[in-house]
């Protein structure tokens, strides 16, 4: 055989609709790992006994557990039990569960780190509880966690593969679509590779800034 | 007013502030002196509600800071300034000082950010509102950190030791404002190992030992030799400052 790429042009539109399909789903994965990583940190750090052990015992249980079989939980599952949701948001959700037992991890690495003073100081002023967790505590936490988070972002997007198992035509699925129309594996999975590796640099480089980007302050200190 | 009336606090076993008594009018100003570890910080924690009292009571304008729906009241008439900055470093200067005024006073964000920087001005910092703690000396931040407590026009200022960290030249910095203030009749709770300054500034000196609080006289009968310095411990303490 010889290798030709240009007989994947016509395709090109399919795969491309697939990976912003991977992007959409990694990006509100993402939101929804802070969400539950945040939850699951002030669990963590609460000082009721029962909250600490449930948190525990998710983060242990999901990262146990092979991610395709939470997947088949969530969507084959979970239809038993009378509750029906879709391949993308049952795909988001699995994703979120497991990127937040990560993301607890970094998340909870932060918030400790944090300066009680700070918090004193916070407290004086009259914050409530809730303020001082979204305006102080949060934010602080995010700035030192946003490398740690990178990674469980780009896990998140190797991870998001596995969803093509449920039916869902993101990057992965599309790419098995296309080779099962062309015949020509090859050439689909050279340009699978370079997708994800391309989407995973991008996001490694938005990372990079972003951090930069927080810690603008230190950084013009030292400079 | 803001009145401590026989305050007990323990840590575990230990007792830290032993039927501590005192009493500060609008206006005046008053130091603590003590030597490490007499109470002096945990007795401000206690006032500003960061600690919890084992018994006695403590009111700011009648709002007791042991009372749960009293304690937001008690705190927006108080202000504190710590002896480590504590600002938040993740918000720039004019938000350092801007946020507490936003949430909890509800002032609008425009008259929140021109009094900010009208406060800014008056520490020598208008050009720094843009900055970032990190970008600060120790002596800038520490002038922020007063700022940021006195946006929310505080009746009472509680300040512990809110130079210990600073070199002279930045010591110097700060005191200068802290006399203005004092000058300008804002009623100040002034913990300090500065004596000379305290004796400058104060209207009374109260010394703590060993979390009883064992002299309450006015400035210049605390420094008398049949005054204050007529307590053994006043005297050494006095004596060992002296030296450093
Ligand atoms: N959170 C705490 N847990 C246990 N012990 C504490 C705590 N905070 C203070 N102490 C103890 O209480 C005593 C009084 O401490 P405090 O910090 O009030 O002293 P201080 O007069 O402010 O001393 P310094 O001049 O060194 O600041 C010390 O023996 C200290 O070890
Ligand atoms: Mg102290």
């Amino acid at each position: 055989m010889h290798f030709d790429l240009s007989i994947l042009l016509p395709h090109l539109g399919f795969l491309a609709r697939g990976a912003e399909l991977t992007a959409a789903a990694c990006a509100l994965s993402l939101v929804g790992s802070v969400v539950m990583g945040a939850l699951v940190a002030i669990a963590r750090t609460s000082a009721s006994s029962t909250l600490r052990r449930i948190a525990f015992i998710y983060v242990d249980l999901f990262r146990n557990v092979p991610f395709i079989v939470q997947l088949f939980f969530f969507y084959y599952g979970l239809p038993e039990l009378g509750i029906y949701i879709d391949a993308f948001t049952t795909g988001v959700v699995a994703l979120s569960i497991a990127g937040g037992a990560y993301a607890s991890d970094t998340i909870r690495a932060g918030i400790l780190a944090i300066d009680q003073g700070i918090i004193d100081a916070a407290e004086v002023s009259g914050l409530s509880r809730r303020k001082i967790f979204t305006r102080i505590v949060l934010p602080i936490a995010l700035r030192t966690s946003v490398r740690p988070l990178g990674s469980v972002l780009i896990n998140m997007i190797l991870t998001s593969s596995i969803l093509s198992t449920i039916t869902l035509n993101e990057l992965t699925g599309s790419a098995q679509i296309v080779v099962s129309q062309t015949y020509r594996p090859f050439e689909v999975y050279v340009v699978l590779l370079c997708a994800y590796a391309a989407l995973t640099y991008l996001v490694s480089l938005a990372v990079t800034l972003l951090h930069r980007h927080l810690n603008r302050d230190m950084m013009e200190a030292v400079g | 007013m803001l009145k401590v009336e026989n305050v007990r606090k323990a840590f575990s076993e230990v007792t830290v502030l032993d039927g501590v008594d005192l009493t500060i009018a609008p206006g005046e100003v008053v130091s603590i002196l003590g030597s490490s570890g007499s109470g002096k910080s945990t007795l401000i924690r206690c006032i500003n509600g960061l600690e919890r009292l084992n018994a006695g009571r403590i009111t700011v304008d009648d709002f007791d800071v042991s009372k749960p729906k009293e304690l937001a009241e008690a705190r927006k008439r108080s202000g504190t300034v710590f002896q480590l900055f504590n600002l938040y470093p993740h918000m720039s200067v004019l938000q350092n000082i801007t946020l507490a005024p936003i949430e909890v006073l509800k002032t609008p964000r425009p008259e929140a950010e021109a009094i900010a920087r009208k406060l800014l001005e008056s520490v020598g910092l208008a050009d720094r509102a843009d900055a970032y703690p990190a970008q600060l000396s120790g002596g800038q931040r520490q002038r922020v950190g007063i700022c940021r407590a006195l946006a929310m026009q505080p009746r009472y200022l509680l300040l512990d030791e809110v130079t210990s960290a600073l070199d002279p030249e930045m010591t110097a910095e700060v005191l200068a404002i802290l006399a203005k203030l004092a000058a300008q009749g804002t009623t100040m709770l002034f913990v300090t190992h500065e004596i000379e300054f305290a004796r400058e500034i104060s209207d009374r000196i109260v010394f703590l030992d060993k979390g009883r609080l064992v002299v309450d006289l006015p400035t210049d009968r605390f420094f008398a030799a049949d005054g204050g310095r007529a307590q053994p411990r006043v005297a050494q303490f006095l004596s060992r400052m002296r030296k450093d």
